[in-house]
């Protein structure tokens, strides 16, 4: 099984740059809210949108990312999602808090980028 | 051995910027000789066809509809059919295909369907986009239509018409032309006079040539950086008609599974935003033979692997030509995932 490297940087830097993908996430998916790391934790972020319930992730450096439902009774805070990189995290996002927001997959052609040559490319 | 792909063009333009004038004009020059073209129109019956004067030419009618909402069936059994045709000695051996949308046409799945349709894709190589903007109602039809502005935004070359009944300097058009697409090459025709050397010819992607011919492709310098040295606001990308235009570049190799999940993240969150994605990526794995990406929306070609970088450049250019994406976040995210991959390829280092 892939493991994240204990040295995963989760300084300011990283931070920044998550907040970053994550509210540039909601603007794409036309979803009012705001993105804000945890004070209390260098590793989450509290997902909280204008019309849905607030969603903490959280990065654990050995599996991934960890989706939970902010709950203000302590015994229903679950997971709700576990994922081993961004591509899954955004897409539970998504599906979660824009299930109607365009999703499309990505098409690789059949077509050669470079020109070939009558002998081959 | 293979035969060499047919290079095809596409003339789009918004109704009335004069796509057909300039196809005839174009079909004029004894350089074009060996050249079909597939046109269509709307309704019964095929105007613009009638008006395509090129009688030594083959050209071909798709009747009912728009090419691009019929482009999956018609265009691409049309295209097949010339190939045939050709193949068989029943047609004259033509050298180039154009294809003339209508001019509500979305030029996107047209260039989809050549870049994925096995059926043609192997046997054609798409060229070039060229988009003719009215120069006397241009603007306004940018105003209107997003459909205009979608056509100026996804074009290699954007040949201003009618410039003898207005300037479009004067009317701003050409900065509004060049803000929504600044690589795009910029030329101007009366009566659809223009030089066919300057559209069509030098092959958009040669790998014999692919110095210069790859510099000109991608043409990363006419785009603003998303981000100069990871220091970047919004001014940092063009804004105009919700359409951004701007270059992702990175002076660190870029792991090439990174690559990949960036491609799928967008394809799948916002692929129907992406206008237009070209690239030469400095990948880890691959030191001296830099990637070479094209996609348009959620559609790629294979990514080509180039013998040697075209330049002493080496750093990774993404030109991006995208309906309200923000750059930052196009950074951001290409940076994100690739941190992720390297924790985790440092992660499968440490336990092996």
């Amino acid at each position: 099984m892939l493991a994240y490297h204990d040295a995963m940087p989760n300084d300011a830097t990283w931070q920044t740059r998550i907040t970053l993908v994550l509210s540039g996430a909601l603007r794409v998916w036309g979803v009012s809210g705001t993105v804000l790391p945890d004070p209390q934790d260098a590793a989450a972020f509290f997902v909280a949108p204008e019309t849905a319930p607030t969603v903490r992730v959280r990065h654990e450096a050995a599996a991934g990312w960890t989706v939970m439902l902010v709950d203000p009774v302590p015994e229903r805070r679950a997971a709700i999602g576990r994922h081993a990189g961004l591509p899954g995290l955004l897409r539970q996002l998504r599906e979660d808090l824009a299930p109607d927001a365009p999703a499309g997959r990505l098409v690789i052609g059949a077509q050669p980028l470079l020109e070939r040559g009558p002998d081959g490319p | 051995m293979t035969v060499a792909a047919v290079p095809v063009s596409v003339i789009t333009g918004f109704l009335g910027s004069g796509k057909t004038t300039l196809l005839a004009s174009l079909l004029r020059d004894p350089a074009l000789a060996r050249t079909a073209v597939i046109v269509n129109e709307f309704g019964e019956i095929g105007l613009d066809h009638l008006l395509v004067e090129a009688a030594d030419e083959e050209i071909l009618l798709l009747e009912g509809g728009c090419v691009c909402c019929s482009v999956r069936g018609d265009l691409v059994r049309t295209a097949g059919s010339l190939l045939a045709r050709r193949a068989a000695g029943a047609i004259a051996p033509f050298e180039r295909i154009v294809i003339e949308t209508t001019g509500l046409a979305d030029p996107a799945p047209i260039l989809q369907a050549l870049m994925t349709d096995p059926a043609i894709a192997d046997a054609l190589r798409l060229e070039s986009v060229i988009a003719t903007v009215d120069a006397a109602a241009g603007a306004a039809t940018l105003d209107a239509h997003p459909e205009a502005v979608k056509q100026a935004a996804i074009a290699d070359r954007i040949v201003v018409t009618k410039t003898d009944l207005a300037d479009p300097g004067a009317s701003g058009l050409l900065e509004r032309l060049h803000a929504l697409n600044p690589a795009a090459a910029k030329l101007t025709a009366v009566h659809g006079a223009v030089d066919a050397s300057r559209l069509f010819g030098a092959a958009t992607y040669d790998a014999q040539a692919c110095g210069p011919d790859v510099r000109r492709w991608l043409a990363a310098e006419a785009f603003p950086h998303g981000a100069a040295g990871h220091r970047h606001d919004h001014a940092a990308g063009r804004h105009h008609d919700a359409v951004t235009s701007f270059c992702l570049r990175r002076s660190t190799p870029l792991h090439a599974v990174t690559l990949t999940l960036f491609l799928q993240v967008l394809a799948e969150h916002c692929g129907a935003r992406l206008l237009r994605l070209k690239g030469l990526v400095d990948v880890l794995e691959s030191p001296s033979r830099p990637a070479m990406i094209h996609g348009v929306q959620h559609v790629f070609h294979p990514p080509a692997w180039l013998d040697a970088w075209p330049d002493g450049d080496r750093t990774t250019r993404i030109v991006v030509i995208a309906l309200g994406l923000d750059p930052l976040w196009l950074e951001a995210l290409l940076d994100a995932l690739d941190c992720e991959v390297a924790a985790l390829q440092a992660g499968a280092s440490a336990a092996a």
